[in-house]
């Protein structure tokens, strides 16, 4: 199979062509075609596969703008889109000798933690069909786990890719805040999105971070500070505190899960780090303050979603306008993002702001607190990635709020806007189990070193138990 | 506290967002336990000096005020439902149906 690394960018293209067909039982992909692929390979024979990434095919979720493609945030209200620009993370990986190889399913505008709430079906994990991959970055994640693509983007709005990374057994990496451009990501929750990354392997994944990030005079949350650059290996841990924080560590949590993060701890402590427990007393109530602000955020990004400047438009019965909004909203968005939207409307409007918008953002504060004292006497943090290995397709699709705690341990640090990242750390009765590595406020180059000198150790594949 | 239907009919009706009856007692149903969830917050001692979040860099960058032309390779016309004349194209307001 081709790495990625090949210089026969033209048979890259096929294999890839090749792969994307043997995998469509998955429904991980929403678009891609040999022709774009084969224009790619050509570009990079031009000259672009010189860079970095030497040609690498990434697979993008398709809540990232391309021009070659729709993008359709897996929604029928933008279904048939192709957008007049590309995103800025797409623009760079292309100079950087990416081949950009297609877009990939994801839960409608990314709200969800299974994607089983695409418009177009959703995604069946590459390891047993009748589980989920995680979400909402699940395409990306079966692409990159059923070896479609060494690399593919997600985004990340509260642990959309660490949490599917951990069920699928693949890396997967969300920077700090700021590190890379937004600009051609749709808009959902704008004080947390981050387009992030999937990657076989740590450093495939920080070698595609890298190539995106910087400054971008396109989007002015982006932080000025240079392009990350991949760490070089390093072999040992020592001198590295890592915090456990006791919150993430449950009487309940599942005993594979545990036994993974055990095995995780070992082979930190073989590599010499040292571990001291600590405490991150608000975490546990991330989630309930996430689905206060996520909502709020997205209810007001996807009142762009009318049927006037693009999309698709529905006709209301009486011709007017304003049906003419709300047949094309009523239709176009499926049951989760009505959900979303009609929850972020209420704790927006009158009377209730102070008491869910104002409090969430308060409680907030003391999330990035915890974690700012925590980091005052470790280096980084170590948590199970997610409470279980992936969940059955089905089990909580009618329960939001059961699903919404899939995403218990990846939310605070998505609050927080900090670079965190999950690595697979072995399998649980067949199921992947993850561990999260969480870094202070910019310090993703240590979160990669430590996670890479992990990965050299850990044995990914085997039998936790 | 609990949501009854019309909160959601007029919530829906803030949002744009056509809700059909039959859907109706499944969103009352879906809202209520996801209000009553994040409604846990209420326990979180905060006292006057903890203030708001505030996201993103602590300067935000300004631009310098000036027009520049957004690096589109295919125009509304393209992409828009209606567009005539350089005109995006909508019902006019008013019909009477859909009281806002």
């Amino acid at each position: 199979m081709a790495t990625g690394h090949a210089t026969d960018h033209a048979t890259v293209a096929r294999e890839v062509g090749a792969r994307f067909e043997a995998a469509a039982g998955l429904n991980a992909a929403l678009h891609w075609s040999q022709a774009n692929l084969d224009v790619e390979a050509a570009r990079l024979a031009r000259g672009d596969g010189a860079g970095p990434l030497g040609g690498m095919p990434v697979a993008v979720k398709d809540n990232i703008v391309t021009t070659d493609a729709p993008t359709t945030c897996a929604s029928r209200i933008l279904e048939g889109y192709v957008s007049p620009y590309d995103a800025t993370a797409v623009v760079r990986l292309r100079a950087a000798g990416a081949m950009i190889a297609g877009k990939a399913n994801l839960d409608e505008f990314a709200m969800g933690s299974s994607t089983e709430n695409s418009a177009y079906g959703r995604v069946l994990h590459p390891l047993d069909p009748a589980r989920v991959p995680g979400g909402s970055s699940g395409g990306s994640a079966a692409l990159v786990a059923a070896g479609v693509v060494p690399a593919a983007l997600g985004s990340e709005t509260g642990g959309s890719v660490r949490q599917p990374a951990s069920f699928c057994g693949i890396v997967g990496l969300k920077p700090s805040y700021g590190r890379v451009s937004r600009y051609g990501l749709v808009a959902f929750g704008s004080s947390l999105d981050c387009i992030s990354v999937f990657g076989r392997t740590v450093d495939d994944a920080a070698r595609v971070l890298a190539a995106m990030s910087g400054v971008d005079a396109l989007d002015s949350t982006t932080v000025d500070r240079p392009p990350l650059t991949v760490p070089a290996p390093r072999g040992d841990l020592r001198g590295v505190r890592i915090g456990l924080p006791r919150e993430y560590f449950p009487a309940d949590l599942d005993p594979g899960v545990r036994a993974g993060l055990d095995r995780t701890i070992a082979a930190a402590t073989q590599l010499g780090a040292e571990f001291v427990e600590v405490s991150l007393p608000h975490s546990p109530y991330a989630v309930p303050t996430y689905y206060i602000i996520n909502p709020a955020e997205a209810a007001a990004n996807l009142a762009r979603y009318d049927g006037v400047r693009y999309g698709q438009r529905r006709i209301g019965p009486d011709g007017d306008v304003r049906a003419l909004y709300q047949a094309t909203r009523g239709e176009g968005f499926g049951p989760e993002v009505r959900r979303r939207i009609l929850v972020g409307t209420y704790v927006l409007s009158g009377g209730y702001y102070d008491a869910y918008y104002d409090k969430a953002q308060r409680v907030r504060a003391l999330i990035v607190e915890d974690f700012r004292r925590a980091f005052g006497s470790v280096d980084l943090l170590l948590t199970p990635t997610t409470p279980t290995t992936a969940f059955r397709a089905g089990e909580k699709t009618e329960d939001p709020v059961s699903m919404y705690l899939a995403d218990v341990f990846v939310a605070p640090a998505s609050l927080a806007g900090l670079p965190a990242m999950s690595i697979p750390v072995g399998r649980s009765e067949g199921l992947p189990v993850g561990a999260q590595v969480i870094a202070p406020m910019m310090e993703d180059e240590r979160m990669l070193a430590a996670a890479a000198a992990l990965e050299t150790i850990v044995d990914a594949a085997g039998e936790v138990r | 506290m609990s949501i009854g239907r019309d909160e959601v009919l007029h919530v829906a009706r803030l949002a744009e967002l056509a809700v059909a009856d039959a859907e109706l007692d499944r969103l009352v149903g879906q809202l209520n336990s996801i209000v009553d969830y994040v409604a846990q917050l209420d326990r979180v001692p905060l006292d006057a000096e903890v203030t708001p979040f505030q996201p993103g860099p602590a300067a935000v960058r300004l631009r310098e005020d000036e027009v520049r032309p957004a690096p589109m390779v295919r125009g509304p016309e393209a992409v828009a439902p209606e567009f005539v004349d350089g005109f995006f194209v909508v019902p006019k307001r008013g019909g009477g149906l859909v009281e806002g």
